[in-house]
């Protein structure tokens, strides 16, 4: 066990200060003002800005346009990062994990300019997973893929597909057979997002953020593109997966966030943080300070409990506790503000940044993408508490509604 | 709160304390299976359990060498107590070592008999949760076994001595609760005098709040074993229980706050040992957090067992009784969230 302050020596010391140096000119109030506004999760300056020094994926290789950052480098950035704004860091930890497939299966000459212009933030990927009907099971996925020679049609449409609209690729998920048991008829495809018959709508959640709903209509698309054997799309998509699950992820160096929803927490600590230098700046109707009423006392110190819970709690495990705890602590830490609580930032009267506004806003999304609490709960119940798999109709469904003979 | 404070987030145990889990749960398995808990009922105290324990050098590991202990930090004794809570001992394996320890601090020449005595298990002692006031009488853990208590009286540490431990009263725990009228205890002993009293007193509390902390984990784990086994085996309807959601997620739900509350419990353990004065609200929250996975976890573990599970004659009964009786010995949660939200707001200035 450890944790205690890491002493950084004159170098790492010199690399923390460039960092922080680098990113305050970086993260103008322009860019948090249009990440505001827009809910983008990207900002094409500070992409490009990071990529051009190699920081955008400093852990990769120089030679893949990284840094050749160790793990306390990265961990460095990484809160330096946070210290900043971590929304408009959302689409380079959506990229980075088809980066991985791409780097895995596509032949090299096709991987290498793609791995490159991600590297210099030149281009950025989304997660073609969800679709309309069906959200977390993606291996339900209907989107159809059709090969016809060297080339592929794809007819259907895609939902959630966050940052579509910023990307230049879309890592999706495609059906190549029908008559096959779900999770075997499942092909994937880095789609170039501005191939003719794709068509990016914007969806607005009040999280702020925007995602997407696209649409396929006869899409072509050649055989370079796809990414594993044909039907043989789940392999493909397990590495990302597990990655996005965090499962066999090695922590002993301590440098890494043992839960999935720490960042759920630092969304929470804001909050946490505005109420109480709200409440130590603000006199009560009884004209005594909000800082010595017992409700705000108790139940700052009930949300600090539970955003303890959120980053002590490890895993899949960490991102259903985080969740849990961002929902309900946002709520009741909203409730204290009163009605300006309510007032987003820049209105008058609002208080502190809106983090609290924002907090509240923002946790309903938790729940959900990247896989919803009850996806990780079967996740929980199974490998951690050894319960039995439920057997529901759909889990192995054919989808054409009839078995291959 | 510093949130980009570059700080390691490792919870890997080192190997020796490893090895201190694995004693002391091979340890409690072997001398205490539930009948030994049952039968020890309603006072919670078995002398046989206890030598044993002593011999393990548990009263011992925990004081500094130079009053004839080896030392350990709050960690291992967390882990032990992690072990201890799991087996529900009927012990007063926290009261005794976090006396011990406070008393040892202290380090006054006149204390020198009755550490010994607490080093080799012979003089159990205990720890008055409430300042003490002339005139009224307190409810103490352990105090029906304890032949000592340290209490805090104005601004003074007090070493209260008795012939006769009082009479246990029954309760919900089945722990060894007695009501301690201080102003007739035969012997007292100023054991340290204004800051350094508060600081001694302070400091038993807090490393009190850990261990209780550690042995609500292992309890509301015992718990939920036993009812991921119940369920693995009980069908309705043609299906096994623990396949259906309304079971199985809040089944989860509890090993997910059991595995935060030993982390919270493990790190607060670390804070103490290495750095007590960064994080001192973190015993808190480890003993909120931990009450709070306890009575879920329990009561949860109870429920899922259906009628069976309110039954005496189930284990589990064992643990929902305790999760209560024991978490209250260390205070309402609600004061505690208080305390920590002062220093969230103090930490806001």
């Amino acid at each position: 066990m450890d944790f205690a302050l890491i002493d950084l020596d004159e170098e790492h010391r010199a690399l923390q200060l460039e960092i922080r140096e680098y990113l305050t000119e970086l993260f103008t109030p322009d860019v948090f003002a249009q990440e505001h506004e827009f809910g983008d999760g990207f900002n094409k300056k500070v992409y490009e800005g990071l990529g051009a020094r190699g920081w955008l994926y400093p852990e990769l290789p120089a030679t893949q346009g990284g840094a050749d950052f160790t793990p306390l480098q990265q961990r460095i950035m990484d809160l330096e990062l946070d210290r900043q704004d971590a929304r408009i860091m959302m689409m380079r930890g959506t990229s980075s994990l088809p980066m991985s497939a791409v780097r895995k299966y596509m032949p090299s000459d096709m991987a290498e300019p793609i791995l490159k212009a991600c590297a210099q933030g030149q281009a950025v990927m989304c997660l073609g997973y969800s679709e309309p009907d069906g959200g977390s099971d993606i291996a339900n996925a209907k989107v159809r893929a059709v090969q016809d020679g060297d080339m592929w049609t794809i007819n259907g449409s895609k939902m959630w597909t966050t940052g579509a609209h910023v990307s230049t690729y879309t890592f999706l998920v495609t059906r190549t057979d029908p008559d096959a048991p779900k999770h075997k008829g499942i092909t994937m495809f880095l789609v170039p997002l501005d191939t003719p018959g794709v068509t990016i709508q914007g969806i607005r959640t009040f999280s702020g953020e925007r995602t997407n709903i696209v649409y396929y209509e006869d899409v072509q698309i050649h055989d370079r593109y796809r990414i594993g054997g044909v039907n043989d799309g789940w392999s493909v998509l397990h590495g990302p997966l597990d990655a996005e699950h965090s499962i066999g992820v090695d922590m002993s160096d301590g440098l890494t966030d043992l839960s999935i929803g720490a960042g759920f927490c630092k969304v929470l600590a804001g909050s946490i943080v505005e109420v109480a230098e709200w409440a130590n700046k603000t006199t009560g109707p009884d004209g005594r300070s909000m800082a010595e009423d017992t409700r705000v006392r108790e139940r700052l110190g009930a949300a600090l409990v539970e955003y303890e819970a959120g980053i002590n709690t490890p895993g899949p495990m960490g991102r259903v506790r985080a969740s849990d705890a961002l929902v309900k602590q946002s709520a009741i830490l909203q409730d204290l503000l009163g009605p300006a609580g309510l007032l987003p930032m820049d209105e008058e009267g609002s208080i502190g940044n809106g983090d609290t506004e924002y907090a509240h806003r923002f946790a309903q999304g938790t729940g959900t993408y990247g896989g919803t609490v009850e996806v990780f709960r079967t996740i929980i119940a199974q490998h951690v508490l050894g319960l039995p798999k439920a057997s529901y109709p759909g889990s192995k469904v054919f989808l054409a509604g009839k078995k291959k003979s | 709160m510093d949130l980009h404070e570059l700080r390691r987030q490792d919870y890997t145990l080192e190997e020796i304390s490893q090895e201190v889990l694995v004693a002391f749960g091979d340890f409690f398995r072997d001398q205490c299976p539930t009948s030994v808990v049952r039968a020890s009922e309603p006072l919670g105290f078995d002398q046989n359990l206890w030598d044993r324990l002593v011999e393990m050098g548990t009263t011992t590991m925990g004081l500094p060498e130079s009053a004839g202990g080896d030392g350990a930090g709050v960690i291992e004794l967390a882990l032990v107590a992690e072990e201890f809570g799991r087996a529900v001992a009927p012990v007063p394996y926290i009261e005794h070592v976090v006396t011990s320890r406070a008393l040892a601090a202290a380090a006054t020449p006149a204390l020198d008999q009755v550490l010994a005595g607490a080093a080799d298990g012979s003089h159990i002692v205990a720890l008055a949760s409430y300042p003490i006031q002339p005139g009224s009488k307190q409810l103490v853990p352990a105090g029906a076994v304890a032949k000592s208590v340290l209490g805090l009286a104005g601004d003074d540490l007090i070493l209260y001595t008795v012939e006769q431990s009082p009479a246990l009263v029954r309760n919900q725990g089945h722990t060894p609760l007695a009501w301690w009228d201080f102003d007739s205890a035969g012997s007292r002993i100023v054991v340290a005098t204004g800051a350094n009293a508060h600081a001694i007193f302070k400091r038993a509390h807090d490393e009190r709040m850990v261990l209780m902390a550690s042995a609500l984990v292992g309890m509301t784990e015992s718990a939920l074993a036993l009812t991921v086994e119940f369920t693995k085996t009980r069908e309705t309807m043609g299906v096994l229980i623990s396949t259906l959601q309304g079971v199985a997620f809040p089944l989860t739900d509890i090993a997910t706050n059991i595995a935060g509350a030993r982390n919270i419990a493990r790190k607060a353990a670390w804070f103490l040992d290495n750095e007590p004065d960064q994080r001192p609200e973190l015993p808190a929250i480890a003993m909120v957090y931990s009450a709070q996975t306890a009575t879920h976890g329990t009561t949860n573990a109870a429920h899922f067992q259906g009628g069976l599970g309110f039954t005496l004659e189930a284990d589990v009964s064992l643990y929902f009784l305790r999760s209560k009786g024991w978490s209250a010995l260390a205070g309402d949660p609600s004061a505690h969230l208080v305390d920590i939200g002062d220093h969230v707001l103090a930490s806001a200035k």
